[in-house]
């Protein structure tokens, strides 16, 4: 026996009623094409995948640092968080390089009238782009990028509203946004507070200084210690920023968040370590890879001297460039001028994702994103892994 | 010219998901190997995928997958991948849901096997075991017809002697046929949950379709030990393997058309690059409004097609990692329906707006299949609804994370309902996706992964009978969640090897007309 619904006939008749529905209502309906999606649209806004960054101010904010204020050509500039970053692509003698920089400048300033966003560069000595931006960009000048880009940023649902920031040099950059949004921002009154534990050599390489006191007198929810490292006569913080300092300005169940040099990440987290913080407390920007790879755990020292040859293969086409050992793979690709979009810099974020046909490679296991299948079925973060031998890789052609 | 692609191939598929990569195996089984395969993102298989943050590996989509069987007796999806050579690490999903509504003092696990899931139900709502059983068998019958009818036609006589059940429930919706057996509500409402996997009220959505559904869970799934894309990453290396082309970051932007035949695409790098077939992953709504060279090569009939037909939903999801293993935390399964009701219409009616917190949740606790997705000590969990995408569409970018950040704040409180164990403070990390998200990464319209929805004006049945209708342009297949079989990580197999069994007819066909 089989089933009864409403009678045999009705019942039977459903393929055909149901046809008839279909059809009925295709052709009762609009024949205006309807090209709209608004949820792209906004996707889009958040996320643009080019933007023309028009310089429209260029000012010191240290003996060594500039700070770059960039509007965008079409006028929008999408929000972003304290902690993320912008990506240039630079066109210099012949190869486009991908660079990332974390936003000096608050979420706020993006919004309202006169959009815009920062980034801050220090350079106390010679490093290329740094030495680009400071040689050749000028006020009025168009570069290319988009932002935001990272998963580092203060949230919300995860993070404490009692957070101590670690900052070393530079790595100041993203907590001056931060601390910006709080004082006049859409963080303002939000209950958080923030003490920045900021490591500098000396008075006169404090990056952003007199930005980041202004904040502090307006804003009583934020607070700024100036650890110095080689100025005697300093009357605050004087050193590192060692487990002692860490702990007297800590509070229990604080988030730390850190942006510095690859040194100070080694030393603060084995600090934070040994204090016994758990490692969702401590949320930490992309480490930038040491200029000296040898300086990577775990590194076969004594291979960094090799050069080898990549095969580098783009869709059917085949070229074979030279690589130092000592540099990242994407870097080889850049000397070359062949294009390769990475982001972070670190191996974290997979944007210069590609396959390693043949061939090793040290890949840093700081900031290591490789997905588990990427890793067992060979695939790669070329920003950040290193040659040792010669390799054959695909890449996206771009 | 570019010297990275050829200037012709015999096919080209736009977008390497799920779809068009089981649309090129399918036709690499048949002799066609000369196939360039463009994807607009840098990984495969479009939402089977996952990410990385500090460490952590995370799911982003897959909750369970369909009709693969165990290894010795393999259902439909997963008899496609062994014949072709994919070997995939399926870890069995321990039981089919948990149903848990406080209100109705429902809180129960319903395995896979249909006999013991009819007594699980008989334990909560006693002297129902008959009539679930029997619903049961009622939809595998009519999962088996479905399975058989979609690539055997035959006439309408032959149907109704051989396939009877399936023929007399197709025009009906599933509160229709489900009401003829005369459940208690409380049973009704343990036999409702899954429908968040079709995205239609039970009053709209075809029996057929749940029958199918039903049918399908109830006799278990699966996930991947290295997330789903373990199985993305599988199928394309075949797929390569088998000698395809298959590039990333090539975003199509055209469909080139003349004569109402396809014979190329452009991407926006700018490569013009043609074929014989053009099998898109992009919704029709995009191709036959924005994607095709010249539009005015789109039939009037395509609009009124994709204008006629609504949408399926959107997805919005929480995904987290927590310190602490899951019983830590409060959870004891894998997957589990909470809430304040199993009222499908209730549920629509409150995911029709954005101000009402969402009185329906699914939660995945992935530890249960895949307990090597996190270090041992931490839980990794999603929260996921599937919503009509409407009231998205008037979402400003202002005011987007300040929204995404409630919604997921109160999904997770609808959470803790069912955990009775405040995780939040262990919470190590948390990605909120929205349908921007989805729209963002794969460019899917209107962040729809559903497709179209599958309802009594929109029936799969009628879908199939209008095949020939819904075609508009020589050598211009679709493959996505918008096909036949419709939606669903295991339907999109199906429909990519529909595309291709399309393409193959169509070349037979051209052949002997030569």
């Amino acid at each position: 026996m089989s089933i009864k619904v409403k009678g045999f006939l009705k019942d039977v008749g459903g393929a055909s009623r149901v046809t008839e529905l279909r059809r009925e209502s295709i052709a009762n309906a609009s024949s205006v094409p309807d090209p709209k999606d608004p949820i792209r649209e906004v996707a889009d806004l958040l996320h643009p995948e080019s933007m023309k960054l028009r310089v429209a101010e260029i000012r010191d904010t240290s003996k060594y640092a500039k700070t770059f204020r960039f509007e965008s050509v079409d006028g929008h500039i999408p929000v972003f968080q304290s902690g993320q970053y912008a990506n240039f692509r630079l066109e210099i003698g012949g190869s486009t390089l991908t660079r990332p920089y974390s936003i000096s400048s608050a979420p706020y300033e993006a919004r309202g009238e006169k959009p815009f966003f920062e980034i801050t560069i220090r350079r106390n000595r010679p490093y290329f782009v740094p030495d680009w931006f400071f040689a050749n960009v000028k006020v009025g000048d168009v570069l290319e990028g988009a932002l935001p880009f990272g998963t580092w940023y203060w949230e919300p649902l995860r993070d404490s509203k009692e957070i101590v920031a670690l900052a070393g040099g530079v790595g100041i950059t993203p907590f001056h946004s931060l601390a910006k949004e709080i004082a006049y921002g859409k963080l303002k009154g939000k209950g958080l507070k923030l003490t920045v534990l900021y490591g500098s050599v000396k008075q006169d390489d404090i990056v952003l200084k007199d930005e980041l006191d202004a904040i502090e007198r307006d804003c009583p929810d934020v607070r700024i210690v100036h650890v110095l490292s080689d100025e005697p006569d300093w009357p605050g913080e004087k050193g590192f920023v060692t487990r002692e300092i860490i702990e007297k300005y800590s509070t229990p169940d604080c988030t730390y968040m850190f942006c510095g040099p690859f040194p100070m990440y080694t030393l603060v987290k084995k600090t934070l370590g040994e204090m016994g913080v758990p490692d969702r407390r401590f949320r930490h920007d992309a480490i930038n890879n040491p200029a000296d790879v040898t300086l990577l755990p775990g590194y076969p020292k004594g291979r960094e001297t090799e050069t080898h040859k990549i095969t580098v293969c783009r869709g059917i086409a085949k070229d074979v460039i030279d690589a130092s050992a000592k540099e990242p793979v994407a870097v080889a690709l850049e000397r070359a001028g062949i294009k390769i979009d990475t982001h972070c810099r670190n191996g974290e974020c997979g944007f210069c994702r590609s396959q390693l046909i043949s061939g090793d490679v040290f890949v840093s296991p700081i900031g290591d994103g490789r997905r588990l299948m990427d890793r067992e079925m060979g695939w790669f973060h070329p920003c950040s892994a290193w040659p040792l031998s010669d390799l054959t890789i695909r890449i996206p052609i771009l | 010219m570019s010297k990275y692609f050829k200037d012709h191939y015999d096919v080209i598929i736009i977008g390497g998901a799920l779809a068009g990569m089981s649309c090129a195996l399918q036709l690499q089984a048949k002799g066609v190997k000369d196939i360039l395969i463009l994807e607009k993102h840098n990984l495969p298989g479009g939402l089977a995928t996952d990410y990385v943050r500090n460490g952590f590996e995370i799911e982003a989509t897959l909750h369970e997958m369909m009709s693969i069987g165990t290894k010795e007796n393999r259902l439909k999806v997963g008899q496609f991948f062994d014949d072709m050579g994919v070997d995939i690490d399926w870890l069995p999903v321990p039981e089919c849901y948990r149903v848990a509504l406080p209100n109705s003092g429902i809180d129960k696990i319903l395995h896979d096997g249909y006999e013991r899931m009819a007594r699980e139900i008989d334990e909560v709502v006693p002297g129902t075991f008959e009539k679930v059983h029997e619903l049961m068998l009622l939809c595998r019958r009519v999962y088996d017809s479905m399975n058989i009818l979609s690539v055997t036609p035959m006439s309408k006589v032959q149907m109704l002697m051989k396939h009877p059940d399936f023929v007399k429930t197709v025009g009906y919706s599933a509160t229709e046929v489900i009401n003829t057996f005369g459940l208690p509500k409380k049973a009704v409402e343990m036999l409702t949950p899954y429908w968040i996997y079709v995205g239609n009220r039970m009053d709209d959505l075809p029996f057929t379709i749940y029958a199918f559904l039903m049918a399908d869970y109830f006799t278990g799934s699966y996930v991947c030990r290295g997330f789903s894309h373990e199985m993305s990453m599988k199928m394309e290396r075949k797929v390569e393997e088998n000698g395809a082309q298959f590039e990333f970051k090539q975003e199509v932007e055209k469909i080139l058309v003349k004569d109402g035949k396809v014979y190329g695409v452009r991407t926006k790098r700018g490569d013009e690059i043609h074929a014989d077939y053009v099998v898109s992953g992009a919704y029709p709504n995009k191709v036959y409004t924005q994607m095709i060279e010249p539009l005015s090569e789109v039939p009037e009939g395509a609009i009124k097609m994709i204008n006629g037909r609504k949408l399926a939903v959107v997805p919005v999801s929480v995904m987290m990692v927590i310190e602490g293993t899951p019983e830590e935390n409060g959870f004891t399964n894998y997957s589990t329906f909470s809430g304040e009701t199993m009222d499908t219409n209730e549920i629509w009616r409150n995911n029709e707006n954005l101000t009402e917190p969402y009185n329906y949740i699914t939660t995945i606790c992935l530890n249960y299949a895949n307990p090597g997705c996190v270090p041992e000590g931490f839980t990794q969990l999603s929260i996921t609804n599937l919503v009509p995408s409407a009231p998205f569409e008037s979402v400003t970018e202002e005011e987007y994370h300040d929204l995404k950040r409630r919604l997921a704040s109160e999904m997770i409180e609808e959470c803790l309902k069912i955990t009775k164990v405040d995780f939040r403070k262990r919470i190590c990390e948390i990605e909120i996706s929205t349908p921007m998200t989805i729209a963002h990464y794969v460019g899917a319209w209107k962040g729809n992964i559903y497709g179209f929805s599958h309802s009594l004006s929109d029936h799969a049945v009628a879908r199939l009978g209008m095949k020939e209708e819904d075609h508009f342009i020589d050598g211009l297949e679709f493959a996505g969640a918008f096909g036949m079989s419709g939606d669903g990580m295991g339907p999109q197999i199906t429909n990519g090897r529909a595309a291709a069994k399309a393409i193959l007819e169509d070349k037979e066909k051209k052949e002997a007309a030569k």
